[in-house]
């Protein structure tokens, strides 16, 4: 009686093993991260172009980053409930003015990096969900943890948040725009975003 | 007779005592042992900064729920399970993060609802969160650099 139990447990000990493996996520460089890397490798190539004239620059990195990051997505996560409550034609403004947005401040950004270095440091998949960690090391030799969150789109994945710091940008805007919304009203936030964008790409 | 009378009185009240007792223990320490009213979702944080079980879950600053439990799962980060009020559903891009009130208050769990038409179902999980941050590393790394 008591040899059976034994029995009994060493095959659910043995079974249970057996199963261990599948359920730990693939910690190594996947899929997921050689797409972030072809975009980062594009951007930095760009960037370290010397004989690129400002504006052509400034046109081909819209071009990479456009192809590997999803606007749309970032634009309805950011503005969080109220975008169910937008009509169509409205959304879609607001998705423009939101990449305007977000061109301006970051490709500005990323203009300005020259020696900067990416190392990536895991991934973790999720069905059609995704993180990349990355670190980007200054010339300073300062690590600025950044971890790209992208979802499957056919054999594509785009970046719908980016979290810098441990800071999201999708909810740093959505609690921005909430209060703006808030304190004053959709309308508002549209002129604010407007002007933002309008007096950045002077 | 009579006594029989005062020593049931006796009883009673202590009867009563206890009961009031056990009742108050369970409000304070927040234990919901009876009927909890809510179901419970997961969150996954890099960094949970000492968040404690019985810490509030506010959606807008209004408490929505409470964190019920804490352990490290085996990615070595920290598994956060939450129990959501019910009513108060919660969309597939919401975020959690964990957050202070003040300068060195405690922590508390923020959620800020998302727009998608998917809700989280009951034993589901929050997907996107963002960590506890740690202000004074950050300053220092900013002041002083890396080596």
């Amino acid at each position: 009686m008591k040899k059976s139990l034994y029995g009994a447990i060493c095959v659910v000990f043995i079974f249970c093993l057996s199963l261990a493996p599948a359920a730990v996520p693939t910690a190594c460089a996947g899929d997921a991260t050689d797409q972030i890397r072809e975009t980062a490798d594009a951007v930095i190539a760009v960037l370290n172009n010397k004989e690129l004239r400002k504006p052509e620059r400034r046109k081909q990195l819209r071009e990479i980053v456009d192809k590997r990051f999803d606007f749309a997505e970032m634009a309805k996560r950011s503005l969080g409930p109220e975008w169910n409550r937008r009509a169509p034609e409205e959304k879609k403004e607001f998705v423009s003015l939101f990449s305007d947005l977000l061109e301006n401040t970051y490709i500005r950004k990323i203009e300005r990096y020259e020696h900067e270095k990416v190392i990536y440091t895991g991934e973790r998949v999720e069905g059609s969900y995704a993180a990349v960690r990355t670190k980007v090391v200054t010339d300073q030799g300062v690590e600025i943890p950044v971890e790209y969150r992208i979802f499957k789109k056919g054999t594509k994945w785009e970046v719908y948040d980016i979290i810098i710091e441990g800071v999201s940008l999708v909810n740093n805007y959505r609690s921005q725009f909430s209060s703006i919304i808030n304190s004053d009203t959709y309308a508002g936030l549209v002129k604010k975003l407007k002007e933002k964008v309008k007096k950045e790409s002077e | 007779m009579k006594k029989i009378d005062l020593e049931a009185a006796v009883g009673f009240f202590l009867l009563i005592g206890i009961f009031s007792l056990g009742y108050i223990s369970v409000k304070m320490g927040k234990l919901e042992v009876i009927g909890s009213k809510g179901y419970t979702v997961y969150a996954e944080f890099e960094q949970a900064g000492g968040i404690k079980p019985g810490a509030d879950v506010q959606i807008a600053g209004v408490t929505v729920g409470m964190v019920s439990g804490i352990r490290l799962d085996k990615n070595y980060e920290a598994l956060v399970s939450i129990q959501i009020d019910n009513g108060v559903r919660l969309q597939e891009d919401a975020i959690a993060s964990i957050k202070t009130s003040g300068l060195i208050g405690e922590k508390f769990v923020q959620i800020s609802p998302g727009a998608s038409e998917k809700y989280i179902p009951a034993g589901g999980r929050i997907r996107d969160t963002e960590s506890a941050i740690d202000i004074e590393s950050m300053i220092s790394k900013y002041i002083f650099g890396k080596i």
